[in-house]
């Protein structure tokens, strides 16, 4: 009786100490694999396996300057397709991208090869010189685009975003639907990742931290 | 009667006032804020945090500022994976209820400032309930 009480106990503690050995081995894999562990698909982003090259496209800046796929080229780039006739949305996206800049910025690589930009599906209302205006009152490194309808939809298409502007003759403050994701593009210009709302400015830099390593990582 | 007794009498009588006008208004709203916009700008949001007082729902029909050409209840809704806004033309506050008006949902659509709106300015708006209840709230304008 009292042996099999002992072999008893000594079970439970063999297997008490194989999980915490487990535990700890567990812990100290997760430490090492940390960035990996944390591009799992989850709520803030999907990754896409396998990065989709964009095509030819063709919008100008606030600046009236073409933006096309070569200003994609060389750095990564934060898209966001608005209006600035917006009231909730919108800003609210482009506040939280603009402390994701300046988490980013703080951080040893810094933003130098990172832009945001913020595509306007509202050309009727959003001249060059509104865009500039409002993109800037966010962070002065943003850029403001917007083009004719085809183009805007050739490049909300390539990364699956979806708009529609409902305009209706006699009113001025027309109803405008459109994705409020916002797509990363790597330096290649290819589709990269997409960050699903509600946006949050830790969340978002936190993950480009990784990526942005592991493509350095991928790169030599 | 004496001073001490006067104050007391004069504490009294406003305590007996202050509770009669907010069981009147049976609506609180705190944290009321209005999102800064650039200069230009004739859309802007305002959220705040609405709580009903009364054992008996409560209806926000309407909104207005000195400060706007004209102030909408509106929701951002999703709608085949877009978002959009629709206007409401009530919001019902359950009894006892609290509801948030905050970025991505219910929000005051403030449209034509008369005037460039700065961070850390208040802006008057007068939220009209069903039964004729007016409730001045200031919102503070924030980065």
């Amino acid at each position: 009786m009292y042996r099999t009480s002992l072999k008893f106990c000594l079970m439970i503690a063999t297997v008490a100490l194989a999980a915490m050995l487990a535990g700890v081995w567990l812990a100290e894999i997760y430490r090492q694999h940390d960035s990996r562990a944390m591009l799992l698909p989850d709520r803030v982003m999907t990754l896409f396996p396998e990065p989709k090259p964009l095509t030819a496209f063709a919008l100008t800046d606030d600046k009236n300057r073409v933006f096309d796929l070569a200003s994609l080229k060389g750095k990564w780039s934060f898209l966001f397709f608005g209006f600035t006739h917006c009231p909730d949305v919108c800003p609210t996206t482009l506040a939280v991208l603009a402390r994701t800049r300046d988490i980013i910025a703080r951080n040893k690589v810094g933003a130098d090869n990172i832009q945001f930009v913020f595509i306007s599906v509202d050309p009727y209302r959003d001249t060059a010189g509104k865009l500039r205006q409002y993109v800037e009152h966010f962070d002065t490194s943003f850029v403001g685009v917007t083009g004719d309808n085809a183009q805007i939809g050739n490049l909300a298409a390539q990364l699956g975003a979806t708009y529609q502007v409902a305009i209706t003759p006699g009113l001025e403050n027309y109803p405008v639907y459109h994705t409020t994701a916002v797509f990363l593009v790597d330096p290649r210009a290819r589709s990269h990742a997409v960050f699903t709302p509600p946006h949050d400015a830790e969340a978002i830099s936190r993950r480009f931290k990784v990526l942005r390593e592991l493509a350095a990582g991928n790169a030599t | 009667m004496r001073w001490r007794d006067r104050v007391f009498v004069c504490l009294i009588s406003a305590l007996s006032v202050v509770p009669a006008a907010s069981e009147e208004a049976g609506v609180s709203v705190r944290d009321a804020w209005i999102r800064e916009t650039p200069p230009g700008m004739t859309m802007l949001a305002g959220y705040m945090k609405m709580r009903n007082n009364t054992s008996r729902s409560q209806f926000l029909v309407a909104a207005s500022s000195s400060g706007f050409e004209s102030v909408m209840i509106h929701r951002t809704i999703l709608k085949d994976g877009m978002a959009g806004m629709v206007h409401l033309s009530q919001i019902e506050l359950a009894p006892n209820g609290s509801l948030n008006f905050a970025p991505g949902g219910y929000h005051l659509m403030l449209m034509t400032p008369k005037r460039t709106l700065r961070a850390g300015e208040p802006v008057v708006i007068n939220l009209k309930f069903r039964g004729g209840l007016v409730i001045p709230i200031a919102f503070e304008v924030r980065k």
